[in-house]
């Protein structure tokens, strides 16, 4: 008879018998072909041939073959490293091949692995449980492996580093010397302090590689090849970028590198903190301002240079003064220079740099102007270059001038440079409300007149026969043009107290 | 002492009690089993089937059209044995899983790689869902172009449109519960659907006095962003409410069945030979030496004299080992995919760090494309309107004829490939157009948002495929192929819209050829 169900009951058969073997496969895949099994079988053999002693022999037998995990709740961590590196911690596990192989240096002996765990140290997915999973350079997880050399960028964690032995934080400690040398911070803030037209360091370690560009680089897309990458050149990098090339070595920008992934503000509990960095917080509570010369190379460098000539940028597509030129000098007080740099010039590149903004103390503003008056130049061992200004006989007749005909002198003879509507370019920019702010009458008068040495500023009255020269009349005329460029409230001609534009914080 | 005439050879209690104990196991077994051997006669199999608990919801006799799998290519099974599935390996995966948005994602990475079969039950737990869905919605087709739906089975097509509406909430409300950055944002896109009304509500300028979308959005996520509340609202929706409720309607659906006269089979041929092997006998031979008065009333189209239910064979065995080779051909589908293929687990859920594109699941990707042009004709008026009108068919289609059987009615291949080439046409169409030029805001940048929320791609789809539906109407003079032209249009339309979001959608909802293009970020 014809048998509705026989083919359904070969089908049933079928069907069991690929569910049965799928779930062996499974089962064997999970615990007696995995990875860790192998090793650890692997691990097993060496005990047994290493073992020298009671101890040894006794270590050999008692040696299970299962998963094995480190958990430390208050790092948050379970780390199952340890389920292929077993013998991190066995002194006589040397010269064999990893994952086998003892811990390097004496780590271990200030932090032991059931204390901290291993990615603290050294990231990577510790829940994981084979090598791939374990880097996680190639798959979902947010801080993969770090390099050998990158290891020590963890330290910071819960150390100061400029307390550790320099030997092992050698290359983070070099990544912060020529963050300051390069003077990054002109443009990234770090703890608070710096300037604006980059991004902020303060978390920079933290980051994961979602939050970078990563179209111009090649897999893996880890945080740290973005760096050493972006180091070499940051237009490659990120397109459009206003960062100029800081012309470092391959090693110089592994350094900077490590520095960057320290950067980062880790949960870490109390009592794991070393006594060093509790010392270091207290002391960042209370910093110590920093000299002239170190606030300069800091933040000014990076766009001014040595400061002793002014020059367009093509980034910025804008015209950078000199502003340790002694011509300048010559002629601008203190107050002036202490406004420009606790407000900037607003719409420039220039940023402020007061307490609220830049993050500079008003002592520091002042010693960064005694450090710029100090300076040489061109005309070295020149002192108190400020007391030329007081005691000026030069002083300009300041009669009331006429803005339209300033008007048709200033298209004539400054537009060139400094834009028809004063808005700079090529030479700095007239219509800024900083400038207009804390420029007094007779320092723009007497640049016009005596222009700067050592820029492209010319004098428009040179004491050279024959040489064509602007009258006081019209040097009045082009003042009254250019004030009018800017706010029409004016200050009175007196030098402005630099604790009342300080503490009025830049009223723009 | 009374007791010793009851006790035929034996004279003490003692032995008595030896001669039970040593007879447990046969007493056991007929008091557990009470046929106690392979049913033989036609009474025992029919009892067999009939006086057990959990097979009694079958009829004892099936009709050998249920059997054939080129009829109903067992769909209906596969979607209830996913769902089998999905419930075992869901008690498993609760047992370690943990809804707080603390230690969800911690507790699935030690599911995958600490718990012992944990990586294989997840990776079931997924693919039975994805098997699942696509399941019903095939189930959803055949019993729509084999005419099934058809009186009596109206309400069935209603039971069945709840149950899908439930599978899609299961699915939806499982994908949150990793708490991956697949998850938060597949959930904080969904959520956003939600609040699609907003659209509307905004373009109008009521919504400070009428928010149903925002009102939705904050019913689904028990606050105004996805976090702890809203995992530990799913998870409850998940585990308990919404397997519950399918439960339930899977028991009205499977009894519906047997209420409606089993599966929707086709006339039945007067006389005429069984269609399995001429050689089964009739069912009911009646004896020339017999009268037989019995007469039953039998849900039918016409009476029948000195006939017994023909064409049909006993429930047990057939029927069950029809049912059992489906649930096991499932079950190692599942696990053949669940070998080779992990379940996605991204990184922790970021809201500081938006996955881009943010998709939903791949069931909700047509309806996120139809979203991108509006929200609230996308995310509310169109599945709206789908819906109903999946509801409406069989209260619209109701000429009797043609069922049983795949495209019974005259020229119904016909049109259902007609309707699948303009479905394609259209939507392959309107795709192509709008990546190429935009569409009104690109052209009008300043006109009314209402303006776009009645003239989009979705909108326009849908009064195409409406008036190739009214088309057929009038020039085939049948609802039924109307029908048919209209169902074929959602699905190809469905189908195109979810393959092309799934694929062709990359960073900023951009158009790109392949995923490989996508920059990376």
């Amino acid at each position: 008879m014809n048998d509705p169900s026989t083919r359904f009951r070969w089908v049933l058969l079928l069907a069991s018998l690929v569910t049965i073997g799928y779930l062996v496969a499974a089962a064997l895949r999970e615990n007696f072909l995995a990875e860790w099994y192998t090793l650890q079988k692997e691990y097993r053999q060496l005990l047994q041939s290493k073992a020298s002693d009671d101890q040894g022999r006794a270590l050999a037998r008692d040696f299970r073959i299962e998963l094995k995990q480190v958990s430390v709740p208050q790092l948050k961590a379970v780390d199952r490293c340890v389920s292929c590196h077993n013998g991190i911690d066995d002194p006589r596990m040397t010269g064999v091949r990893q994952p086998h192989a003892v811990h390097p240096g004496d780590i271990l002996k200030n932090h032991p692995a059931d204390r901290y765990g291993c990615t603290i140290c050294h990231q990577g997915q510790g829940v994981a449980t084979s090598f791939r999973d374990a880097k996680g350079d190639d798959v979902s997880w947010d801080y993969p492996l770090l390099t050998r050399e990158l290891t020590q960028s963890s330290c910071l964690a819960c150390h100061d580093v400029e307390r550790l032995p320099r030997q092992q934080v050698a290359l983070v400690l070099e990544g912060k010397k020529l963050f300051d040398e390069k003077s990054c911070a002109s443009c990234h803030k770090l703890g608070g302090r710096g300037g604006t037209l980059g991004l902020a360091l303060d978390n920079e370690g933290a980051k994961t590689r979602h939050q970078l560009i990563m179209v111009n680089l090649k897999p893996p897309y880890t945080t740290w090849r973005w760096h050493q990458a972006h180091f070499r050149d940051p237009g490659g990098v990120v397109a459009g970028s206003q960062m100029k090339n800081p012309t470092v070595t391959e090693h110089e920008a592994l350094a900077l590198t490590a520095f960057m992934l320290s950067l980062r503000q880790r949960d870490v509990p109390e009592s794991y903190l070393a006594p060093d960095k509790i010392e270091q917080k207290a002391r960042a509570l209370h910093p110590q301002p920093l000299s002239g010369e170190r606030l300069y190379r800091n933040y000014c460098f990076a766009c001014h240079g040595d400061g002793t000539y002014g020059r367009w940028d093509t980034t910025f597509r804008r015209f950078i003064p000199a502003v340790r030129g002694p011509s300048l000098l010559a002629t601008a007080d203190p107050a002036y220079l202490e406004a420009q740099i606790a407000l900037g010039r607003p719409g420039t590149q220039m940023p402020a740099w007061d307490a609220r903004a830049g993050g500079l103390q008003p002592d520091e503003v002042k010693a960064l102007v005694a450090y710029l008056g100090k300076s040489g130049g061109i005309l070295s061992g020149k002192t108190g270059i400020f007391d030329r200004f007081a005691q000026n006989d030069n002083a300009p007749v300041l009669a009331r001038g006429d803005a339209n005909r300033g008007a048709a002198l200033f298209i004539q003879n400054c537009a060139g440079c400094h834009g028809v509507a004063g808005h700079g370019g090529v030479a700095p920019e007239l219509a800024n409300p900083t400038f207009q702010q804390a420029a007094s009458d007779a320092f723009i008068v007497t640049t016009i007149r005596n222009g700067r040495r050592g820029t492209a500023m010319p004098s428009f009255q040179p004491r050279v026969p024959g040489a064509r020269s602007l009258s006081d009349a019209e040097i009045a005329d082009l003042l009254a043009f250019i004030r009018a460029l800017g706010p029409a409230a004016r200050k009175p001609q007196t030098a402005l107290v630099p604790n009342d534009l300080v503490k009025s914080g830049g009223s723009r | 002492m009374a007791s010793t005439a009851t006790r035929p050879d034996r004279t003490t209690a003692t032995q008595e009690f030896l001669h039970n104990l040593r007879l447990l196991p046969r007493t056991l077994k007929d008091a557990w089993f009470r046929i106690g051997h392979t049913p033989e006669s036609e009474r025992e199999v029919s009892q067999a089937t009939f006086h057990n608990l959990f097979l009694h919801i079958h009829s004892v006799r099936v009709h050998v059209r249920t059997l054939a799998p080129a009829f109903t290519l067992g769909l209906g099974l596969i979607s209830a044995a996913s769902f089998v599935v999905l419930c075992i390996t869901g008690v498993l995966l609760m047992v370690y899983y943990k809804p707080s948005t603390t230690l969800a994602y911690d507790s699935i990475k030690d599911l995958h790689y600490v718990v012992f079969t944990g990586r294989f039950m997840r990776n079931i737990h997924r693919w039975s869902a994805h098997v699942m869905v696509v399941a019903v919605f095939l189930h959803m087709a055949r019993v729509f172009y084999t005419g099934s739906y058809k009186k009596p089975r109206e309400f069935n097509w209603l039971v069945g449109l709840a149950l899908l509406v439930l599978t899609l909430a299961l699915s939806f409300t499982g994908y949150l519960l990793p708490y991956d950055q697949l998850a938060y944002w597949a959930t904080t896109i969904g959520a956003n659907i939600a609040n699609s009304p907003r659209e509307l509500t905004d373009a109008i300028g009521i919504s400070t006095w009428f928010d149903p979308g925002g009102f939705q959005k904050r019913l689904l996520l028990g606050a105004n962003f996805v976090g702890e509340d809203s995992l530990i609202r799913f998870y409850v929706l998940h585990v308990f409410v919404l397997p519950v409720l399918l439960i339930m309607l899977l028991g009205v659906h499977f009894w519906r069945i047997r209420k409606d006269g089993g599966l929707a089979r086709p006339e039945e041929p007067m006389g005429g030979p069984a269609e399995w092997g001429g050689s089964m006998k009739r069912v009911f031979e009646p004896l020339a030496t017999k009268t037989y008065g019995l007469m039953a009333l039998v849900k039918g189209r016409r009476p029948t004299v000195n006939r017994g239910p023909e064409n049909t064979v006993m429930s047990w065995p057939h029927l069950f080992w029809a049912e059992l080779a489906v649930f096991m051909l499932t079950v190692a589908i599942c696990l053949i995919l669940s070998f080779y293929s992990d379940a996605p687990l991204k990184e922790l859920a970021n809201p500081a760090v938006p996955e881009n594109p943010a998709k939903a699941p791949w069931y909700f990707l047509g309806l996120q494309e139809l979203v991108s042009y509006s929200a609230f004709m996308g995310g509310l008026l169109i599945p709206l309107i789908a819906w109903v009108g999946l509801a409406l068919i069989p209260f619209l289609d109701r000429r009797p004829g043609g069922e049983g059987v795949w495209f019974g009615t005259p020229g119904e291949r016909r049109v259902a490939w007609q309707s699948l080439l303009f479905g394609l046409l259209t939507s392959v169409g309107m795709l192509a157009f709008t990546v190429n030029f935009g569409w009104l805001r690109n052209w009008f940048p300043r006109i009314h948002q209402l303006w776009i929320i009645a003239i989009n791609p979705g909108s326009i789809l849908v009064l195409l495929y409406a008036g190739w539906s009214l088309l057929v109407l009038k020039r085939k003079d049948s609802v039924r192929l109307a029908a048919v032209a209209l169902f074929t249009c959602f699905l190809i339309g469905f189908t195109v819209l979810t393959y092309f979001a799934t694929i062709h959608r990359g960073p900023n909802w951009q158009f790109y050829w392949w995923p490989s293009q996508w920059p990376v970020h």
